[in-house]
């Protein structure tokens, strides 16, 4: 707290040395919407609290780490690759320690109500952050690899972190389009960073062309919703216009905004993106865009859905109730018939979306409690495996299910990490993820959503079966059967520069999901403390309790 | 300058807001036309900026007519168009790079991944 | 009604034509590079647009930004990746062309009758006509602050993306081991390498099949 309270001013200087400059002349009569005739000395000076720019102090930290990065670049590929992994560690890390000491401040709007500092944004910021972290750590040693520089690569995905951090605190339709286009747009140059491969390239475009669509497709829903509100942006008055609105432009506008947000969390019937871009893309941005880019999504869900659309819950519920069965249905169906290793964790996570799209539904403090868990847990778990797919391609150079093959003889560390992440995934039982999945599960029974409930827990069966066969793969089969890319194992080495910190993510994700199940009982009381700490969700809840009371 | 204060004077205006909203509809849905029909790479790009020009026109004709005064609605126009010019580079570098890599900018020939 | 009046009401219909007109032609003229000229000139239409909404400085904008720069970029790229290619004749084209018009068409409806049927809290109050432009800037260094330095951001990290992914490097090695790289994903799309000969990559393009 200290330090925050330290650090307030310095981060409120620049912002306000600005305003101090042109407020003499202004005449911006109270932003909140007074009337037009109002005198110009009426004007209420713009104080540094208004403005209460350490709330983005997390956002800060990444903005200084991802500066540094790009002047450490220009002293060579050398320097890059000997500086910018600690400059980023630094910046992640501040970032992290600056949103713990945020946890359960006092809430106060920042930016004249653009950015609210709650404690869902603090929590999905959190699992932005770490998932940026935590691919960092997987990415030196291929990104180096592959021979693209490094110091741009870190900095566009922090760029990306940026703006998805961002995202999940923004209450304002301009700052939400600018995070959102600042997180896209940074992840389209990621997914085509492997410049010379055809294959990323042809993603990159695939997701610029579908991405760019789908943020027009939004942008025209906040168009009517700003002549909704007869000129304002901020999803305060969204929401009170909306409760007055006829139902044909209100229902368009959520119809629109909502094929967004299903487009960044990749629901079907909005994922046809997803699988070409997680097979065409670097393993460690894939990593990021699973975890990272859909916590920004769901956190935006959470935002306009709950905060906004709470007069058109039945509508909205019903349409996300349909995208949730479908992704759970198909993410986990054509799972099996995938060869390919990340093409078949890119169908998985359609599916993982439509279990969390559980929580989301029931719209209780169990359900909100289960999702923030969830994607936590998704965090450790799907970055775990991640590590552990990069590790086998950058030994071998494939990511095929059948080269796996016998793999359990040559690296058990690869073998052990990935069944044990991948088990978690399915949800077996000590894991991490069976807890948060039995917490979805039990919230939406609780609320009554037996048919969600039901399909959740069908397609996790399926979904077992396609993670085990995979563990099957590697450590059933003898070694005469071993694939021929196991049988040409290089010897382990971790000496090469970069390997460490590889496996040093691959440890703590492969420990968190082993060890956390057993111990997650202050992982539940810090994901209902998030629910608590939100007005927005808590005004939510009370709405749903006295419906389902009357 | 002098163009705009000839129009300055004559409003309230003559034209009605839904004029502006329906050439804004026909815009953007000629951008989705070409956004699912367009097969050069480049086209599509276009589509696109036809889309978010109709999204604009929205934009500025509700900031005109309903918020006059404190015109958020014209902050939020320029935002958008900064994002596109942003969004226009990006998209022709990756198509820079994938027509090196392919040899073409055919978009149904963008076919190495499965749709 | 006024001269003026009328004057403003011919524009408008002017205008609207242009924008029409020129985003069917953008859309539908077999020659790209008429496309990209047809789309400066919606690009004026709808500055012209602008003007009439009494928003000088976003009209402005628009030129400088739209016609200025995303348009010549448009006509960079045609002239850059203009090749004379036959496009193969795919079957069923037409239909499909038919039917997504059909639902453009839809689309269109849909948004015409929001458009037409919603109550908008008209009149608002008189337009701030030439004081525009202080009040955009008002805004951008108070309530629009935090999406005014995030778009710095994204500008910065989109012209440094578009260099490294336009750039092109001749030659590139791992820094770490000094081994010749080829930019590409490490997965290749053949099973690769390790048994052709260990690990040794060769910096070669890869060719189109």
């Amino acid at each position: 707290m200290t330090l925050q309270a330290a650090l307030e001013p310095v981060l409120a200087l620049p912002a306000f040395l600005a305003l101090a400059h042109s407020f003499p002349t202004s005449s911006l009569l109270a932003a909140a919407g007074a009337s037009p005739a109002a005198s110009p000395e009426a004007l209420p000076a713009i104080t540094a609290l208004q403005i209460n720019a350490g709330a983005i102090a997390p956002e800060a930290a990444v903005l200084v780490a991802m500066l540094a990065c790009l002047l450490v670049d220009l002293a060579g590929e050398k320097a890059a690759s000997r500086w910018v992994p600690p400059i980023c560690y630094a910046g992640l890390g501040a970032s992290l320690v600056l949103l713990a000491l945020q946890w359960n401040a006092p809430l106060q709007p920042a930016f004249l109500g653009s950015f609210l500092p709650d404690n869902l944004s603090i929590a999905f910021r959190g699992v932005v952050a770490s998932s940026t972290l935590l691919s960092l750590l997987i990415s030196w040693r291929y990104v180096e690899r592959s021979g693209t520089p490094v110091g741009e690569y870190a900095a566009i995905l922090l760029a990306a972190t940026l703006g998805a951090m961002v995202l999940c605190g923004s209450t304002d339709l301009v700052t939400i389009f600018v995070s959102l286009e600042t997180l896209s747009v940074a992840s389209y140059l990621l997914a085509g960073y492997m410049k010379r491969d055809a294959r990323s390239s042809e993603a990159s475009l695939k997701y610029l062309l579908v991405g760019s669509a789908a943020a027009a497709v939004f942008l025209y829903g906040a168009s009517l919703l700003y002549g909704l509100t007869g000129g304002s942006t901020s999803l305060d008055a969204v929401a009170l216009a909306l409760q007055t609105a006829t139902t044909p432009v209100a229902a368009l506008a959520l119809v629109f905004v909502l094929a967004t947000v299903a487009f960044k969390i990749a629901a079907v019937p909005f994922h046809q993106w997803t699988p070409d871009v997680y097979e065409g893309s670097p393993t460690p941005v894939v990593a990021f865009l699973s975890v990272g880019s859909k916590a920004a999504g769901f956190a935006l869900a959470l935002r306009i859905l709950v905060g906004c659309f709470e007069g058109f819950q039945e509508q909205w519920k019903l349409l996300f109730t349909v995208l949730a069965i479908l992704s759970m249905v198909l993410g986990n169906i054509v799972a099996l018939a995938q060869t390919s290793m990340k093409r078949m964790l890119a169908y998985s996570s359609i599916g993982q979306a439509g279990f969390v799209m559980i929580g989301l539904v029931c719209g209780t403090k169990d359900g909100f409690a289960a999702m923030v868990l969830y994607m936590a847990a998704y965090l450790f778990m799907n970055l775990g495996a991640f590590a552990c797919i990069i590790l086998f391609s950058l030994r071998t150079g494939s990511d095929r299910i059948s080269d796996y093959a016998g793999l359990y003889q040559k690296d058990p560390l690869i073998t052990l990490g990935l069944s044990l992440c991948l088990l978690s995934l399915g949800g077996i039982p000590p894991m991490l993820g069976f807890f948060a999945k039995i917490y979805l599960f039990f919230a939406g029974w609780a609320d009554h959503q037996y048919l969600l409930v039901v399909v959740g827990l069908v397609t996790s069966v399926v979904s077992i079966y396609y993670y085990i066969s995979v563990i099957k793969m590697m450590v059933v089969k003898e070694p005469q059967e071993a694939s021929d890319v196991v049988k040409a194992y290089p010897p382990i080495t971790w000496a090469v520069e970069g390997m460490q910190p590889l496996r040093a993510a691959l440890i703590t994700c492969v420990v968190i999901t082993a060890v956390g199940g057993i111990l997650s009982n202050p992982v539940f009381s810090w994901a209902s403390t998030a629910v608590t700490g939100t007005p927005m969700l808590q005004r939510a809840i009370t709405l749903a309790s006295a419906t389902s009371l009357s | 300058m002098s163009l705009s204060s000839l129009f300055a004077l004559t409003l309230p205006t003559t034209v009605p807001l839904q004029g502006f909203l329906a050439v804004a509809a026909v815009l953007f849905c000629t951008g989705v036309w070409g956004l699912i029909n367009s097969r050069n790479a480049v086209r599509v790009l276009m589509s696109i900026e036809l889309m978010l020009n109709g999204v604009n026109i929205n934009l500025m004709a509700f900031s005109s007519y309903l918020d006059g005064q404190l015109i958020r609605g014209q902050v939020f126009t320029i935002f958008v168009i900064t994002v596109a010019a942003a969004e226009a580079a990006v998209g022709l570098a990756i198509l820079l790079s994938l027509y090196r890599n392919r040899d073409t900018v055919d978009m149904e020939r963008f076919n190495l991944l499965r749709w | 009604m006024s001269i003026a009046d009328s004057t403003q009401f011919l524009c408008f219909l002017a205008l609207s034509a242009a924008v029409l007109l020129g985003a069917l032609g953008v859309v539908l003229l077999p020659n790209i590079v008429y496309s990209a000229f047809l789309l400066g000139g919606v690009f004026l239409a709808v500055a012209g647009l602008y003007l009439l909404l009494n928003a000088s400085f976003v009209a402005a904008a628009q030129m400088m930004i739209y016609v200025g720069a995303v348009n010549v970029l448009i006509l960079f790229a045609i002239m850059l990746v203009n090749k004379k290619e036959t496009l193969a004749a795919i079957p069923g084209l037409g239909v499909r062309r038919i039917l997504s018009g059909a639902v453009c068409a839809g689309l269109l409806g849909l948004l015409l009758r929001v458009d037409f049927t919603t109550p908008w809290a008209l009149p608002g109050p008189v337009s701030i006509g030439e004081g525009a432009t202080i009040r955009i800037g008002e805004h951008l260094f108070s309530d629009y602050l935090l999406p005014f330095e995030l778009a710095s951001v994204l500008l910065l990290m989109a012209m440094i993306g578009a260099i490294v992914l336009a750039r092109r490097d001749v030659f590139s090695s791992d820094v770490i081991t000094g081994e010749g790289v080829d930019q590409g994903l490490i997965e290749k799309a053949r099973t690769p390498l390790l048994l052709e000969k260990n690990l040794q990559i060769q910096p070669v393009l890869e060719k189109t099949p």
